[in-house]
C-alpha cells in the first residue's frame, strides 16, 4: 500500500512507515523520551531527504509531547515561569537553527552536519546514560541510595546576574543559564528534528538543579512550544514539512507509545536507562559508520529544497 | 512542480545566468550552452547540444538566431529528394494528462504513431527505425562529489547544472548507436548520453572537460539508478507496416511537471521525420492542495501542521484516558 508524499515528492509505502512510527513511538513510551532523535535517522535512512525528515520531525514532536505535557500541567508538575524563559531562549535557538538548515543545505553540507550532531550528541548522552545506569544497578544492588539533589550546594551557575525567584521550582537563580539551555535545546531541536528533552532533563537536573518532579512536565510544556515554532519556521524557511508523512508517523507513533508505556511500567528505571543508553550508542554507532566507511558511490545529486 | 517555485528563485537564477554571461565574455572562453537555455529556449525543442562546452562564441552571443537557424533546419531535415511522397511520422500519446494523487504509484505511458507513405513492406522488416523519447522539464540540478577529509567522507566538490532533464526515457527499435551517427543523435539530444545536462557557466569555468564529463557521467548513473533515466532498445514496436508503439513506464518518484514525448522516424541513418507531442503531469486533489498551501503560504500551512500535530496528539491522549480508566 503506497502513498504519495506531496512535499517529500515520493511514494512510500504506508505500512513500513506505520511500522517505523509505531516502533519509534513503542520506544519513547518506554524510555519517556521523545523519540525524535530515533525518528529523525529513521527517516533519512528509509530515503527521506534529511531537509523533510527535520522539517516533519519537529511536527511529530509537537503531536507526541503535547498530551504528555497536558497529563503533566494537570497534575501541577510544571513550573511556568521557568518554561517561559527557556522557552524564550528555545525559539531564538530555533529561529537560529532553521536558517542554520537552510545555509547548510545550500551548501551541501547538511547531511554532514546533521551526521556529526547526532554523533557527537548521542555518543556523548548515550555513553553518559550507560555509565550512570551502570553506576545506579550496582548502588541497587549494593543497597546504598542517593539523592539526585543536594539542596544547598552551589556551583559557578548561581553566581551569575539576572537573578530569578521560580516558586514551583523552589529556585533563586539567574535567568541566564535557562535561556542558554533553551536556546542551546531549540537549536539543536531545529537542525536535528528532534525536541531536545534528552539534553533538556539532564541539563535541567544536573546544572540548573531543578527538583526531578518537575523537570519532566517543565521539559514538555517548552518542548510543545518551541517544537511549534520550529515547525512553522521549517515549513516557511525550507519547505520541509510534509503533513501526511507526519500524520502518518504522529497516528502510529501515539499508539505505539501507549503499549510503551505500559510495557515500561514493568521494568525499573536503572534498567530501562540501560537499554535507552544502548539504543542511544547503536544509533549513534550507525550514523558514525556511514561518515568513516567508503561509500559506494561517491557522486550525489539534489535539486535544492525550497529557494535555492 | 518547479513552477510555483521558480517564482521565488527566478531572480538570483538570472544573476547568476547574468554572471554567467559577464564571466565567459570577460575571460573570452566559450560558454556553455547553459547560458542559451537559461534564457527559456531550453524547453521549445531547440536542438540544442548537451552538457558539452560548445566551441564557437556564437553560440552565446545569439542564441536567438541560432534558435531559429536550427528550427529552419529541423523542417528541412525530412526533405530528402525523392519521387515518391515523403514519409512522415504521426504520433500521440495514450494519455495526454497524468493525475498524481496520494494513490500514484508510477503509470505507464504508450506512445504510438503511424508511418505516413509508409515503404515498409511488413512490420517485421525493419525497414524504418524509430525512437521515442519522452522528456521532462529542464530543471537546475547539484552533483556532488565526496572525498575523504580527516577520516569522513564529506562532499567537497560540485557542479551546479542549471538543467537537467527531471526524466528523460528513450525507447528505440534497436540500440540507438545503430540507428544513426553520434553528431545526429547529439544535435537532437537523442540518447541518455546527448541529454541537455548543462553545466553552470561558473562550473565550466572552474572545472575541466574530462572532470566535468565524469559528473555528467554520474549524474546520468545516479538518475538511472533513480529509475528517472531509462533507456529501452527494441522497446518501440512495428504492429504493421506503418504502425508503431512504445511503452514507457513513469516511475512513481517521476518530478511533477510537463513532459514533451519527441518521436523520430529514420531510415539507413538519416533522419525523415519527427514529431512532437506532450503530456501533463499534475498533482490533483489533495496532493496538489497541500502542494500548493505548503509552497504558497507557508506560514498558514506551518501553523496548520502545528495544528493537525496537536489535534492529533490530544485525540490520541484522550483515547488513551479513555483506556486508562476502563
Amino acid at each position: 500500500m503506497h502513498i504519495y508524499l506531496p512535499i517529500a515528492e515520493m511514494s512510500v509505502n504506508v505500512l513500513l512507515f506505520l511500522g517505523m512510527g509505531a516502533a519509534v513511538g513503542f520506544l519513547s513510551g518506554l524510555f519517556g523520551v521523545g523519540g525524535g532523535f530515533l525518528m529523525t535517522p529513521l527517516l533519512i535512512f528509509s530515503g527521506i531527504p534529511s531537509a523533510v525528515a527535520v522539517g516533519t520531525g519537529a511536527a511529530q514532536v509537537v503531536a507526541s509531547s503535547v498530551s504528555g505535557a497536558m497529563a503533566q500541567y494537570r497534575r501541577n508538575n510544571v513550573d511556568i515561569k521557568l518554561g517561559a524563559v527557556l522557552l524564550i531562549g528555545g525559539i531564538v535557538g530555533s529561529v537560529i537553527g532553521v536558517k542554520m538548515v537552510r545555509i547548510l543545505n545550500l551548501a551541501g553540507q547538511f547531511d554532514l552536519f546533521i551526521a556529526l550532531a547526532y554523533v557527537t550528541f548521542l555518543g556523548v548522552i548515550g555513553t553518559l546514560m550507560l555509565i550512570e545506569s551502570i553506576h545506579a544497578i550496582q548502588r541497587t544492588r549494593s543497597g546504598t541510595s542517593r539523592a539526585l539533589r543536594q539542596s544547598g550546594q552551589h556551583n559557578w551557575i548561581h553566581r551569575l546576574p539576572l537573578k530569578m525567584r521560580f516558586h514551583r521550582s523552589k529556585l533563586y537563580i539567574s535567568a541566564i543559564p535557562p535561556l542558554m539551555i533553551g536556546a542551546f535545546v531549540g537549536f539543536l531541536g531545529a537542525i536535528m528534528g528532534a525536541g531536545g528533552g534528552f539534553i533538556m532533563v539532564p541539563a535541567m537536573i544536573y546544572l540548573l538543579r531543578v527538583p526531578t518532579n518537575v523537570v519532566v512536565g517543565t521539559s514538555l510544556f517548552q518542548t510543545v512550544f518551541v517544537s511549534a515554532v520550529t515547525t512553522v519556521m521549517q515549513a516557511s524557511e525550507n519547505y520541509s514539512v510534509d503533513v501526511v508523512l507526519g500524520l502518518i508517523l504522529i497516528v502510529s507513533g501515539v499508539i505505539g507509545a501507549q503499549y510503551g508505556a505500559a510495557a515500561g511500567a514493568r521494568l525499573k528505571g536503572e534498567q530501562l536507562r540501560l537499554l535507552l543508553a544502548a539504543l542511544v550508542l547503536l544509533v549513534c554507532f550507525r550514523i558514525g559508520w556511514d561518515l568513516v566507511v567508503t561509500p559506494s558511490e561517491l557522486f550525489s545529486i539534489s535539486k535544492t529544497f525550497g529557494v535555492p | 512542480m518547479k513552477r510555483v517555485r521558480s517564482l521565488t528563485f527566478r531572480r538570483p537564477l538570472a544573476c547568476l545566468i547574468g554572471a554567467g554571461l559577464m564571466a565567459a565574455l570577460w575571460a573570452g572562453l566559450p560558454a556553455s550552452d547553459a547560458v542559451a537555455q537559461g534564457t527559456g529556449k531550453a524547453e521549445t525543442g531547440g536542438q540544442a547540444q548537451p552538457g558539452k562546452a560548445s566551441p564557437t562564441p556564437s553560440d552565446w552571443r545569439d542564441p536567438l538566431r541560432k534558435f531559429a537557424q536550427r528550427k529552419k533546419k529541423d523542417e528541412r531535415l525530412p526533405a530528402k529528394a525523392d519521387q515518391q511522397p515523403k514519409e512522415v511520422v504521426e504520433a500521440d500519446v495514450s494519455t495526454r494528462t497524468i493525475a498524481v494523487t496520494s494513490a500514484f504509484t508510477g503509470t505507464e505511458i504508450v506512445v504510438f504513431g503511424s508511418v505516413v507513405n509508409s515503404r515498409q513492406p511488413s512490420a517485421e522488416a525493419g525497414y524504418y527505425d524509430v525512437i521515442v523519447v519522452l522528456e521532462g522539464m529542464p530543471t537546475p540540478l547539484l552533483a556532488r562529489r565526496k572525498s575523504n577529509v580527516a577520516g569522513l567522507w564529506v562532499n567537497t566538490e560540485s557542479v551546479a547544472y542549471e538543467s537537467a532533464p527531471s526524466y528523460y526515457a528513450i525507447a528505440s527499435t534497436r540500440p540507438i548507436e545503430e540507428i544513426a551517427d553520434e553528431p545526429l543523435l547529439q544535435r537532437h539530444a537523442i540518447g541518455l548520453d546527448f541529454a541537455r545536462l548543462a553545466p553552470a557557466a561558473q562550473s565550466v569555468l572552474e572545472i575541466e572537460p574530462a572532470e566535468l564529463k565524469t559528473y555528467k557521467d554520474a549524474v546520468i548513473r545516479l538518475k538511472q539508478k533513480e529509475g528517472v533515466f531509462i533507456k529501452a532498445d527494441y522497446a518501440v514496436i512495428f504492429i504493421g507496416k506503418s504502425l508503431f508503439r512504445a511503452a514507457i513506464s513513469l516511475p512513481a518518484n517521476v518530478p511533477v511537471g510537463p513532459l514533451t514525448a519527441r518521436v523520430y522516424l529514420f531510415r539507413e541513418g538519416d533522419l525523415l521525420s519527427s514529431f512532437q507531442s506532450r503530456v501533463r503531469l499534475e498533482r490533483e486533489g489533495v496532493e496538489l492542495w497541500l502542494y500548493r498551501f505548503a509552497m504558497k503560504q507557508p506560514v498558514l500551512y506551518g501553523f496548520f501542521a502545528v495544528l493537525l500535530a496537536v489535534v492529533a496528539g490530544l485525540l490520541a491522549s484522550a483515547a488513551f484516558r479513555r483506556r486508562d480508566t476502563a
